[in-house]
């Protein structure tokens, strides 16, 4: 009976409060880091590619006893630095999306909505792709829900200057956008 | 423009020490052009991250075929929960733990030698690998009198089955060391009552639950 149980699941009440955290951090991240990703240019099969990379990082971090503060934003940066080794598609959609490509996302985001909608929401497509790299990996982050400082540690600048930038980049899209 | 303006973006953000941000507030009630800019920005913070959204779905539009073989194998996962949702009913029918019922909860071995055995070429037509299907089945509890005693308690899971992450994914959709349980509890009645499926990091957690 023991032999047989030896290589099966544990049971619930086994389980460690840090297993559960990794899994309820994968279901919570994901959708979140491919979403940073496929905006940051990545295709969504790179994006899943890389995603599943950062969290087999992530366990084996937690396996050799790494330390565990500040997960989320430990899983963005890792994820951010197997981006940046993927140059090759980098900056595909935001900076240099074809008009083609904006109108489907346009009508992804505004399928039942009027045409003046639709017309906001590429100007905004259009404003985005204005921002410098720097301006739009700081919003992108902020969407995520990362605070100025998570935001500054994935991208290796301080603080302040996520403060700024993010200040600069939000200003500029309210005012292209006529907002 | 307002000296203000500078930090609307970083108080919306809730990133201000407490003096800033009550100052910010204190200047907002009566500052009308600043009460605009933050509307403003908040607005285009949530068109931005609706902008993402669709960027993302967009693109999991395009190359939506990545999905089919998940699809697939999700459909051979409840063809295997089927299966074995069907088997064990009317053996265990009777509260009792007689000889029937103890073949079902006591010898995990021989119900797992049943499974695989029939779920092998679902198995195999997904993922096109020689080996069969590594699921193995266990009760929940060693001793008969536990068992009995689990059939009174529908809300324990009864039997757990482990599912190695290869065998339901494409190699490669889920980092390794992942696999999945899935409880399954029975009712008074022997009828299946819940079941739910639970990703589990596998190694991360052996070593986290050994003294």
């Amino acid at each position: 009976m023991s032999g047989d149980a030896a290589h099966l699941a544990l049971p619930l009440s086994r389980l460690s409060t840090g297993a559960c955290e990794a899994t309820t951090l994968y279901s919570e991240l994901r959708k979140p880091l491919l979403r940073y990703l496929v905006c940051l240019g990545l295709s969504s099969d790179e994006a899943q590619d890389v995603v599943q990379d950062a969290f087999l990082i992530l366990h084996r971090h937690l396996a050799s006893g790494g330390p565990q503060e500040n997960i989320r934003g430990w899983l963005f940066r890792v994820a951010h630095n197997q981006a940046r080794n993927r140059q090759n598609r980098y900056d595909r959609n935001f900076s240099a999306a074809s008009d083609a490509e904006m109108d489907a996302v346009a009508h992804e985001a505004t399928p039942e909505r009027a045409v003046l909608e639709k017309e906001k929401f590429q100007q905004l497509g259009k404003a985005i792709r204005l921002l410098t790299a720097s301006e739009r990996e700081c919003l992108l982050l902020r969407a995520s829900g990362l605070r100025y400082r998570e935001i500054g540690e994935v991208l290796g600048i301080a603080t302040s200057t996520v403060s700024d930038t993010v200040e600069r980049a939000i200003k500029k899209l309210a005012e292209r956008c006529n907002v | 423009m307002c000296e203000f303006s500078r930090k609307l973006i970083a108080w919306l953000d809730r990133e201000l020490s407490v003096e800033d941000t009550a100052e910010v507030e204190r200047h907002l009630a009566g500052c009308s052009e600043c009460r605009s800019g933050v509307e403003a920005y908040k607005r285009v913070s949530g068109e931005f991250g609706e902008y993402c959204d669709a960027t993302l779905a967009s693109n999991a539009r395009r190359e939506a075929p990545r999905w089919a073989p998940v699809a697939i194998a999700a459909g051979a996962v409840a063809a295997l929960v089927a299966l074995f949702l069907a088997m064990p009913r009317a053996r265990v029918e009777a509260p009792v733990p007689h000889s029937s019922q103890v073949a079902i909860a006591a010898s995990p071995a021989a119900a797992a030698a049943a499974v695989p055995a029939a779920i092998r070429p679902t198995m195999r037509r997904v993922h096109r690998r020689p080996a069969a299907a590594n699921v193995s089945i266990r009760n929940r509890d060693t001793s008969p009198l536990q068992n009995q005693n689990s059939y009174f308690l529908p809300d324990e899971p009864m039997i757990q089955i482990a599912i190695p992450a290869d065998e339901m994914f494409p190699p490669g959709a889920v980092p390794e060391g992942i696999h999945f349980v899935a409880d399954l509890t029975i009712a008074a009645d022997g009828s299946a009552e819940r079941l739910s499926l639970r990703p589990r990091l596998a190694s991360y957690e052996r070593r986290t639950t050994q003294p």
